[in-house]
């Protein structure tokens, strides 16, 4: 046996033999390192200075939009940019005079950009001018060599046809800032960097990796100065890099058309607020505008810190979609829903009358009737064509809010509606349970009358009051609302076709309940005691409800005040929900105009614009005959007018 | 009290902790020049993560060397082993894909890379059973089943990450272990001649096209210069163009043009190459050579035969992290992702090495005890 120490010394042979590879080895490298930089370092240092091989992204043009009438939303132009890389910069006073002149820039302009960027890697290209005109572009290009370090950059640019309208639907691309570059290189597990554009909105949004494309790249080998050389396909040490093309983004079709488009952003023209249309037996969405807007053009151009800053400090917030991302009382429009509960719950029938003299005690509290010498004799048709509150509240005292919020639910309020744009919000529908849980407190009988009318905790956004109104016209059919039809390739093939996604198709117990809502609807447009009957239209046979989302609750003294007369801030929302046509109903449309006091001056005109312009350009047959039929109820109501006028007195 | 203080002192083997702290120094300026002029946010400040982990592998060197003596190292071999064996399990049940490979293990607020810690594991482990299982025999075939057990299951483990590098290297680390335990040089003839044959049929019959394809970019990279031929390329224009002297401090254009990927971490020598020419690498290389030598030198005036093979374990991980690493750079390799040690950054490898030193130190040190 060895001991310790000699079995160490037994093998120190081995130990020097590694020694021995040690060196060989590095000997190796240290001859490899010699070949490299002195025997072919001289061609080599010559080709890293003279000959840079630059690997440039090739932007790809991101997919198109259309209509469902087939005309072009969105589209793509290029757009050039004029850049400075200070690293190439000769003579900079004579170049820098130059290209002032050039660009027709401020003199010391240029100068404040390179030392307001002096602190980045000289390498870094500077943007000196976005968005340069052809002009200037010919003289850069022309005067290349005359101007070290100055070049022209490409790039494919976002154009909005339409600019402002449906502003918040279609969304914006933008550049990707440095704060949200770690967030979207793990949602989309790419290497995103500065200055790569991204759809931050709407369906640019919504959609960005099929609308995006791949962008491509490809080699160029630029000299010293930066300046294009040539492309790369001769060089041996080069030989066998191939540039690869970029692929253009899948083109998308919405169900939105654009002339009722047109329509809505008209009707809310000098008003805030929005309009959206739906196709009942689909959910189709056909229009959806919302005021103030924006131009989503300026964000792909490159936002100016002008046009930036009167978005941000506008009041109104024109980059809210009011439609989806904002909810509110829905008031009156909340009705129709009250009324449904009432009658299926077996409250009321088509013959209950409640008498109505203008206000109704409950507890210690007196709630009023919006018409303060009352309606007298009232029916549920009645009720919901002249909006008497004092109906609702007595039927609703004898139900609990639970029961409400059932049937409220069963009509798609108080959850999204799951349209796949961003940022939806849920609405509200109070339950007691909810109040326990969010305040700690136990549900006031008194709370169930003003959710009955639409107030308090109620809350729906427009695109909800749209869907559930459908639900109305339809017979109790939920469909998803969705606004994209098709996304195919730029060669035509289809990707992907959505089509109607039916949630819920629930029926009602009593088969009454629908028919006599429904009439209360119509004649709320229809009657000449109709809430809606000043604004009603020509040839659209609407059936609706006129609503007033209170802002702040009205004090006593304040009840009937007039809305015109207070601050433009506590002001009512007027809201306004229909469906059209009555007879054969075919969309659902919610209007709701901010601080507009009244459902019927102020949405009603904006629903029937859209619905008209949706009868007149797909139901033209209808359209005209309902003409005829709109002179019938006219004359019809005038005489029994006349007949009634005398006994009335 | 100062005579005894620099009696103390006198323990400690300069040359090979001055060599060490060099090439620390030497990587942290090459790194700082790397990567000042990064647009990825952060990048720029990695040189001082790379200090901090330095301090943290300094502590670690010298708790490990002032607390331990080298009986204990040789006790807890085989825990060691079991410990980073076990993690290697957990990242492949639970690890982070990075980078395409699943190498990262997420502990708490820990994040690390235990193919790391298995090297010196590996060779912990191989020293004890070399040291214990008849220490004085010439290794045949036969004694080669157990051992090869040790190293094969984790580098076989490593490569299924995919992490072929780093495997290659376990081997590397096992097979110049078993040299040094006197592999019979029948053996040695043998096990190359059986590796050529088997590598040559598996060319021909058992990779697919797409893997011999790999292998062609690295034999001729002009010929497939978009992919890993253009790092290979880039790579050398970078050496190349230092010549002699080198650009200068920070004036590595290739790097600052970002045409070399991963210049922070495995492409740290080809700036370096750039930045200071040949006589730079030239200096670079003794740095190393001085650290290799020395090790080598301890592992043959040590007491105990455990403690030999765990020197030579520990020098052949650093060795071959370093002759891979740059010949890779300079093209005589195919690229694989092995970092360059202490110059690399990195924070497992760094405690790695911190742990390494420690233990050479402490080794070191109790061979002076008995003069």
């Amino acid at each position: 046996m060895f001991g310790e120490e000699e079995l160490v010394k037994v093998h120190k042979t081995r130990a020097g033999m590694i020694g021995n590879i040690v060196f060989a080895a590095f000997g190796l490298l240290l001859a490899r390192l010699w070949y490299l930089q002195v025997y072919k370092g001289e061609q080599l240092h010559q080709f890293s200075i003279q000959n840079r091989l630059r690997k440039e992204v090739v932007w790809a043009p991101r997919g198109m939009i259309h209509s469902r009438d087939d005309q072009l939303l969105v589209d793509n132009i290029p757009r050039y940019d004029a850049i400075l890389t200070p690293q190439y910069l000769l003579e900079k006073e004579v170049t820098l005079e130059k290209l002032h002149k050039i660009l027709m820039l401020e003199p010391g302009s240029i100068e404040k950009l390179l030392k307001k960027n002096q602190n980045q890697a000289t390498y870094r290209p500077i943007t000196i001018k976005k968005n340069i005109g052809f002009e200037e572009l010919a003289q850069i290009e022309s005067l290349n060599a005359e101007l070290p370090g100055v070049s022209v950059q490409t790039f494919i640019s976002r154009e909005y046809k339409d600019k402002e309208v449906g502003a918040h639907l279609l969304g914006y691309i933008s550049e990707i800032s440095q704060q949200q570059l770690p967030k979207f290189r793990k949602r989309d597990a790419m290497d995103y960097r500065l200055g790569d554009f991204i759809g931050q909105f709407g369906i640019e949004e919504q959609l960005d990796k099929f609308l995006r494309g791949a962008n491509g790249h490809e080699f160029v080998e630029v000299d010293s100065r930066g300046r294009r050389k040539r492309y790369i396909n001769t060089d041996n040490l080069f030989k066998g890099i191939e540039d690869e093309k970029p692929n253009q983004g899948m083109n998308v079709k919405l169900t939105i058309d654009r002339d009722m488009q047109m329509a809505g952003y008209a009707a809310l023209e000098g008003k805030v607020g929005s309009i959206i249309a739906i196709d009942i037996e689909s959910g189709e969405v056909l229009a959806m505008v919302s005021r103030p807007a924006f131009d989503p053009s300026q964000f792909s151009r490159g936002l100016t810190p002008e046009y930036w800053r009167s978005l941000i400090t506008n009041t109104e917030n024109p980059l809210r979609d009011r439609n989806i991302q904002e909810h509110y009382s829905p008031g009156s429009t909340f009705k129709a829903i009250t009324g449904i509960s009432a009658f299926e719950e077996g409250v009321i029938d088509e013959n209950t009358e409640v008498f109505c003299n203008g206000n109704l005690r409950f507890g210690r509290k007196v709630y009023h009737c919006w018409k303060q010498a009352g309606h007298g004799a009232t029916s549920i048709t009645k009720a919901i064509r002249e909006s008497c509150n004092v109906f609702f509240q007595r039927a609703a005292m004898k139900m609990s809010i639970d029961t409400i919020a059932k049937y409220a639910n069963m009509f798609g309020l108080g959850k999204r509606t799951g349209i796949s744009l961003p940022r939806e919000v849920s609405g509200l529908i109070p339950t007691e349970a909810w109040k326990q849980k969010r305040y700690g407190q136990v549900w006031q009988p008194g709370e169930t009358l003003s959710c009955a009318i639409g107030q308090s905790y109620v809350l729906a956004s427009t695109i909800q009051m749209a869907q559930a109104y459908g639900a109305i016209a339809n017979g109790g059919k939920i469909y998803r609302p969705y606004v994209v039809k098709d996304i195919y390739t730029p060669k035509g093939e289809f990707i992907k076709t959505f089509t109607p996604e039916l949630l819920s198709d629930f029926k009602l117990k009593n088969e009454k309940t629908l028919k006599y809502v429904r009439e209360g609807l119509f004649q709320v447009v229809n009657n000449p005691k109709g809430t809606a009957f000043a604004r009603r239209g020509k040839g659209i046979m609407m059936a609706g409800k006129t609503g007033t989302s209170q802002v702040v609750r009205a004090t006593a003294d304040k009840v009937y005040q007039k809305c015109e007369q207070m601050d433009y801030d506590y002001r009512h929302h007027g809201v306004f929900v229909g469906f059209a046509p009555y007879d054969k109903p075919r969309i659902a449309a919610a209007a709701l105009v901010e601080h507009g006091c009244h459902g019927s001056s102020a949405a009603t005109p904006v629903v029937e614009a859209v619905v008209t312009a949706y009868m007149q350009k797909y139901h033209p047959e209808s359209y005209l005959e309902n003409l005829e039929k709109d002179k019938d109820i006219h004359a019809q109501w005038v005489k029994t007018l006349k007949a009634a006028a005398p006994a009335e007195e | 009290m100062y005579q005894t203080l620099l009696q103390y002192l006198k323990r400690y083997d300069f040359s090979f902790l001055g060599s060490f702290f060099a090439i620390f120094l030497v990587g942290v300026l090459n790194l700082y020049s790397a990567t000042h002029s990064q647009s990825h946010e952060g990048l720029d400040m990695l040189y001082r993560s790379q200090i901090i982990w330095w301090l943290l592998a300094s502590v670690v060197a010298v708790v490990v060397s002032v607390v331990f003596n080298p009986k204990t190292f040789e006790r807890v071999s085989y825990f060691a082993y079991g410990v980073t064996f076990f993690l290697l399990i957990l990242v492949m049940v639970m690890g982070d894909v990075g980078m395409g490979a699943q190498r990262w293990l997420q502990l708490g607020p820990i994040r690390m890379q235990p193919s790391e810690f298995m090297k010196l594991g590996l060779a912990m482990a191989l020293a004890r059973y070399f040291a214990r299982v008849q220490p004085e025999k010439e290794l045949t075939f036969r004694d080669l089943l157990i051992p090869g057990i040790i190293a094969g299951v984790p580098a076989i483990m490593v490569i299924l990450q995919p992490d072929l590098g780093t495997g290659m290297l376990l081997l590397l680390i096992f097979a110049m272990m078993i040299f040094y335990k006197r592999l019979k040089w029948r053996t040695i003839i043998t096990l190359v001649v059986g590796a050529l044959v088997a590598g040559v049929l598996m060319y021909n019959f058992g990779l697919r096209e797409y893997q011999r394809k790999r292998i062609h970019t690295f034999i001729d990279p002009y010929a497939d210069a978009k992919g890993s031929g253009y790092n290979a390329i880039q790579s050398e224009i970078a050496i190349g163009s230092g010549r002699l002297f080198g650009k200068g401090f920070k004036n590595s254009s290739q790097a600052s043009l970002q045409y070399l990927p991963e210049n922070h971490t495995d492409f740290v020598f080809a700036i370096f190459n750039e930045e200071h020419g040949f006589f730079g690498s030239v200096f670079l290389v003794v740095l190393y050579l001085i650290m290799f030598m020395r090790l080598i030198w301890l592992a043959s005036s040590v007491q105990r035969f455990y403690d030999s093979v765990l020197v030579v374990g520990i020098m052949s991980i650093f060795f071959w992290h370093t002759f891979v690493n740059m010949s890779m750079v300079s093209g005589l390799m195919p690229i694989v992702g092995i970092p360059l040690p202490m110059m690399s950054y990195g924070g497992s490898a760094m405690l790695t090495y911190g742990v390494c030193i420690g233990m050479v130190t402490a080794i070191s040190n109790s061979r002076n005890f008995f003069n």
